[in-house]
């Protein structure tokens, strides 16, 4: 048997030098910032090229977001050879907020592959816009799949169905812990960050390098993979996606006051070595001390 | 006569808006039968805002914490005594890890069973649907665990706060309600500051009043930063209702199995280092080199590396190697990274969003290297050194090998010199 795999990715907005373009204020230009498949679903698209390449598998990746967003179904696809890509666009579905893109996801997951239950399913630990890191587990959590997050490694039981995954759980002023957890499939795997694949063996580089061949043939000719979803063709109620469908909303956006001026600098200049030199006998002294 | 008039109260408490919604529970954390320090802070935070809430809108609603484990029964009266006025505990073995099926559905039932409440607010018991807030940590375990239970429960949910309010809010939205002002009464003002570390947005889970879609939507919940609050003083005097809650697993969610734990040592021990040097987008020019700079200067002063919250969007192109080494989320100083307190510390080429300001301001010495002397660092600094740190760090180098340079020579000499005397 096969795997059937899912990606969830999102365009982001690149915050490479170059790309990014923030305002005078230090926040983020949106209008002039670039867009293109976020850091984290591209190490989610990884994952689930690894899987295909280890242990067989048809790939589906899927976004929801405006028509353009189909530039970062075509990056994934580049990198994971995916056999198939969804973009759920429809009006309706803007401004959703995690509960409501959970729906979405949800209800086309269901739709891959001709309506065969995933095995697995990957995302990004979070994007880096929103930040949240909810929309995975949500969505997991409506598929009714075991979640599993922050995983760092894994490997799959094809004959009795049944995943293992190292994960690394960071509880910040505490420990860190390395988990290693054992669950039945389908799960859905939110990939860390520090997610590495290694094909350690001749035959797996041999048919890494023949799917990373086919990848990049696929992804020239991405459009012929691609299937646009509307409200309509998902058989979304409306009232449970985008605006209507979302508990929260932005009440206000506001600048955080600046911190309380708590010491008065002395200014040196750049230039001035004398300066210098006496910053560093300072620094001499504390040391000393 | 007076029996009447309470109970008139007790019937107006009842009726006001949103009965069947109450409380604060608060998801508590633990790792082999102990708290969870930021799990107190959370604590903290509860009880102030549940204390101002109950004389603001006279009831009596209660922070009640809720806890899951194996063998943490006997944690239940340190939760009291850091602000709750009641803790649900679940104690089993299929509890012991914080496995995140198994505990949604455990959390889930807790909130949702009126019986879990009977000891501990009877009055309420009839009407109890769900909690009115829920807070969980904004950490590997509880940021998950939030999602998942707020989708369960099918209510909404903001993370990484760190601040709250509770107000009546009149509101007027296009489809919560229909464009009309309604005004909302005891709304969790939930604030997230944005990845810039320069916004503040204002979060709300609100009922849908507009009826072509309406709904409730409870509880009101969030998940807070560790850190960003500060857990209340200790106090062995406060009492409060200690309840079991009894759950039911189902048989194919223990499948799941947690095989082995390993508690990992951070490689960043920003602790063990008198000096700290950050860097932010400042070395944007030439990042790979700038960060050899860096590496040098740390070096000669014996001090740890960290990096601003933007650097480890991995913004700039580097070797496989500095990547690794330095673009790390456990070298991030800030509210979403680590929180430092070092003798020395040098922001090279940092603005300073409030959000990494928090996280170093209260370093003994401060030194900012950058060449805009409107940033928001030069208020929390003691010396800002204006220039670019191209030209700044070899000046602050060369100065510093010239000085640790002859103290070495001098070292020498008194060996020598004793040696001499031998």
């Amino acid at each position: 048997m096969t795997l059937n795999i899912a990606v969830i990715v999102k365009l982001e907005p690149d915050f490479s030098e170059g790309s990014v373009s923030y305002n005078p204020d230090g926040t983020l230009n949106r209008a002039e910032t670039k867009s293109r498949l976020g850091a984290h679903s591209a190490i989610a698209s990884l994952a689930a090229f690894y899987t295909k390449v280890k242990y067989g598998g048809y790939i589906s990746i899927c976004s929801m977001g405006p028509p353009m967003a189909e530039i970062a179904l075509q990056e994934a696809q580049s990198i994971s050879d995916a056999d198939e890509l969804h973009l759920y666009s429809d009006r309706l579905f803007a401004s959703a907020d995690t509960l409501a893109t959970a729906e979405v996801l949800k209800q086309g997951i269901k739709k891959m592959n001709t309506g065969k239950e995933m095995d697995i399913v990957f995302s990004g630990h979070r994007a880096s816009d929103g930040e949240t890191g909810q929309t995975g587990p949500q969505t997991a959590w409506k598929l009714g799949f075991t979640f599993l997050g922050n995983v760092i490694d894994f490997s799959v039981d094809l004959n009795n169905r049944y995943i293992f995954a190292k994960r690394l759980v960071a509880l910040p002023g505490f420990y860190d812990i390395v988990e290693e957890i054992q669950a039945p499939l389908p799960v859905f795997i939110a990939i860390d960050p520090s997610y590495k694949p290694t094909f350690d063996t001749i035959s797996l580089r041999l048919t890494s390098g023949r799917y990373l061949k086919e990848a990049k043939e696929r992804a020239v000719n991405y459009k012929s993979y691609l299937n646009v979803l509307d409200h309509k063709k998902l058989e979304l109620d409306p009232r449970l996606v985008g605006l209507p469908g979302s508990p929260t909303i932005v009440h206000k956006v506001e600048k955080i006051p600046k911190a309380r001026t708590t010491r008065s600098a002395e200014l040196i200049e750049g230039d001035d070595r004398q300066g210098i030199i006496n910053s560093v006998t300072k620094i001499l002294q504390l040391i000393q001390k | 006569m007076a029996m009447i008039t309470t109970n008139k109260i007790e019937h107006n408490r009842l009726t006001n808006n949103n009965e069947s919604y109450r409380h604060l529970f608060v998801i508590i954390e633990s790792l082999n039968k102990e708290l969870i320090p930021s799990s107190l802070e959370m604590l903290g935070e509860a009880r102030r805002l549940m204390d101002n809430f109950n004389l603001k809108y006279n009831l009596n609603e209660k922070v009640i914490a809720i806890h899951l484990g194996d063998g943490i029964k006997d944690l239940s009266q340190d939760l009291i005594y850091y602000g709750a006025d009641a803790v649900i505990y679940s104690d089993d073995p299929h509890l012991k890890y914080p496995i995140n099926k198994i505990y949604t559905k455990v959390i889930s039932q807790i909130a949702t069973d009126p019986n879990s409440i009977r000891e501990i607010s009877p009055e309420y018991v009839s009407a109890f649907k769900k909690p009115r807030y829920m807070f969980f940590l904004a950490d590997s375990i509880g940021r998950h665990l939030s999602s998942t239970v707020l989708a369960e429960l099918d209510s909404g949910l903001a993370s990484d706060i760190n601040k709250l309010v509770i107000s009546d809010l009149e509101i007027k939205h296009q489809h919560k309600t229909k464009g009309e002002n309604i005004t909302y009464k005891k709304i969790l003002e939930m604030y997230r500051p944005d990845f810039s570390g320069f916004l503040w947005t204002t979060i709300l889970c609100l009922d849908n009043k507009n009826p072509e879609i309406k709904k409730e939507f409870h509880p009101q919940a969030c998940s807070i930063i560790p850190g960003a609050f500060l857990p209340i003083i200790k106090d062995t005097k406060r009492t409060g209702i200690i309840s079991e809650y009894h759950p039911h697993f189902n048989e194919e969610d223990l499948k799941i199995k947690v095989l082995k734990q390993e508690l990992v040592k951070n490689p960043v021990q920003f602790e063990n280092y008198k000096i700290i040097v950050s860097f932010g987008r400042g070395i944007k020019e030439n990042p790979e080199d700038n960060i050899k700079l860096i590496e040098k200067l740390a070096k000669l002063l014996n001090a740890e590396i960290g990096i601003s919250l933007p650097i480890s969007k991995k913004i700039f192109h580097l070797s496989e190697k500095y990547d690794s080494i330095y673009i790390t989320p456990n070298r991030v100083v800030g509210t979403s990274g680590r929180k430092v307190t070092p003798l020395i510390y040098i922001a090279v080429g940092i603005s300073g969003a409030i959000q990494h300001l928090e996280g170093m301001k209260e370093s003994d010495f401060i030194i900012a290297i950058n060449p805009d002397e409107n940033s928001p660092i030069k208020d929390v600094c003691d010396v800002f050194i204006k220039g670019r740190m191209e030209d700044v760090i070899p000046l602050i180098i060369e100065e510093l090998g010239k000085r640790l340079g002859q103290t070495r020579e001098k070292e020498k000499e008194i060996q020598v010199n004793t040696y001499g005397k031998l």
